[in-house]
């Protein structure tokens, strides 16, 4: 059947095609020479002195200053040091939460006993927790870990019980007329069910994780993009301040489309494109 | 055969409000083979019935009985409103849900849905996702997910309530053929008076809240054939008479 339909497309079809593949075309013309547009009146302001690169910097000075980084070899380092942070502060929250949200589904009596405590952490700015965190856990890479997870770890939980709590109540009646145990349920319909969720949820927490470790970053560090950034701002090399976030800028990028792809290698197993 | 007896049941509901009592003295029996509807007011408890034979909740006094044994979840097989076919499992694998959460998932039995699949038409689709499929495909899909488990008795709760009119006559045929040709006994629950009298060889009609059978028809339409052409036998309209002038001296 599908065959057929392919030989009888009519030339309206074609045309009408063709109007969509155009119009996606010039959507990303225009995405990438807005882009350069506005690099190119950044460099040339710049060369004309019209803005002071000593405050606003330059394309070519950020690009000189990254290459520079490059080559005395540690920028590797530094990124490697920011990367090692966000990723394990990413795994630890999304998947203790999970746990977590799990624990709570599980026995009704401790989620209502926690219920106002997480709704309490929710609302709490958790970089008020940043002083305690350093004389608990000291002034190494641990803080700036459980600043991350932190950050994420609350909205985690109560994102993951919401999925969990919300699932169709005659889908479990389904599952309990035939005989199914708690766990059965949990195995078999609230997880594959939560699903959905549980990507939206890594979503949000490949963003956050950069914002928990950047501000893990700034408030104790010895190194990490965090590090370059609080250091250049304070010595005002703001050529340093710029490489080390459009870095930050890429490395977020390509982690949520690492996430992305998941998302679609997950949607497919499912039968849905 | 008597396969179902409900002896005196009686259940009050519990809640922070006070008690509600929503069946009292309850008691009739179904026979073999036999396809029963119960119908009545609305919220008169005809689910919480279908409830009590599931084995999902306890009668407050009396007994349940399924071949003269007390009733638990093994026994019956429930259909609801809604198919509630699970998305992230195929035709097939929906199909097997209830032999896998019965830890009775062998050859034969997976033989056994494999050919109520084949037997009505839904082979073809066995590696396709629920929203591949049609409304009415879906609740076959239900209902063999229901028979795979091989149970005594088929339990129906408006099943046909969420498809379009057009589609539902037609389901309606479809599963009542299946039902039969299976000669599972079955118990329908609705406020369709017409499908009721079109499908059953019994109707039991209740009270309100709190529930007591108030009136039992037995009917004898089978020569007319199939639901739909039943609809348009004399006896039909005669019997849809009585039973909904029943039905409206409880709503005063």
């Amino acid at each position: 059947m599908k065959n057929n339909l392919k030989q009888s497309f009519s030339k309206d079809f074609i045309k009408y095609k063709n109007k969509l593949k155009r119009n996606k075309i010039l959507i990303v013309f225009c995405q990438i020479s807005l882009l350069l547009i506005l690099i190119g009146l950044w460099e040339l302001f710049a060369y004309l002195q019209i803005i002071d690169t000593f405050i606003f910097s330059s394309p070519s000075k950020i690009v000189a200053t990254t290459i520079d980084l490059f080559k005395n070899g540690n920028l590797t380092y530094h990124i490697g040091v920011t990367l090692n942070e966000a990723i394990i502060g990413f795994l630890i929250a999304t998947i203790g939460g999970s746990l977590i949200a799990i624990l709570l589904w599980w026995n009704e009596t401790i989620r209502k006993i926690l219920d106002p405590y997480i709704v309490v952490l929710n609302s709490l700015p958790k970089i008020a927790l940043g002083p305690m965190i350093i004389v608990w856990v000291g002034t190494g890479i641990g803080s700036i870990i459980v600043m991350d997870i932190l950050i994420m770890i609350v909205i985690t939980i109560i994102s993951m019980l919401n999925s969990f709590v919300n699932c169709d109540e005659n889908k479990i009646m389904l599952l309990k007329s035939m005989g199914a145990k708690k766990y059965q349920i949990l195995f078999k319909l609230i997880l594959p069910n939560s699903l959905l969720d549980f990507i939206s949820v890594l979503k949000i927490n490949v963003g956050l994780t950069w914002v928990g470790t950047i501000m893990g970053e700034y408030l104790v560090s010895r190194a990490g993009l965090g590090y370059l950034i609080v250091y250049g701002g304070q010595v005002f090399k703001l050529d340093l301040v710029m490489a080390s976030t459009i870095i930050l800028c890429i490395l977020a990028a390509l982690m949520y489309f690492i996430v992305a792809l998941i998302e679609k290698i997950l949607y497919k197993t499912r039968g849905i494109s | 055969m008597k396969v179902l007896e409900f002896k005196n049941v009686n259940l009050t509901y519990f809640s922070s409000l006070g008690e509600t009592p929503a069946i009292k003295n309850l008691s009739f029996s179904v026979e073999d083979g036999e396809f029963i509807s119960i119908v009545g007011p609305s919220g008169c408890g005809k689910t919480t019935i279908l409830s009590l034979i599931s084995g999902l909740i306890k009668p407050t006094s009396g007994t349940v009985l399924i071949n003269n044994t007390e009733v638990d979840t093994s026994h019956t097989g429930y259909m609801f409103q809604k198919d509630h076919l699970f998305e992230w499992r195929n035709i097939l694998k929906n199909v097997c849900l209830g032999l896998e959460i019965q830890k009775r998932s062998n050859a034969n039995t997976k033989e056994y849905a494999n050919n109520l699949l084949k037997k009505y038409g839904l082979w073809d689709f066995r590696n396709k996702y629920p929203h591949e499929l049609s409304g009415g495909m879906r609740q076959r899909v239900a209902l063999i997910r229901t028979l795979a488990m091989n149970p005594k008795i088929l339990l129906l709760d408006e099943p046909f309530s969420a498809l379009d009119y057009q589609t539902r006559l037609n389901v309606c045929d479809d599963v009542h053929q299946i039902i039969k040709s299976e000669k599972k006994t079955a118990i329908l629950v609705t406020h369709d008076i017409s499908e009721a009298i079109s499908m059953s060889d019994k109707i039991i009609v209740l009270s309100k809240r709190p529930a007591t059978v108030k009136s039992v028809y037995s009917l004898d339409l089978k020569d007319y054939g199939a639901p739909l052409q039943r609809r348009e036998s004399p006896d039909f309209s005669k019997i849809f008479d009585k039973i909904w002038k029943e039905l409206q001296e409880d709503e005063k």
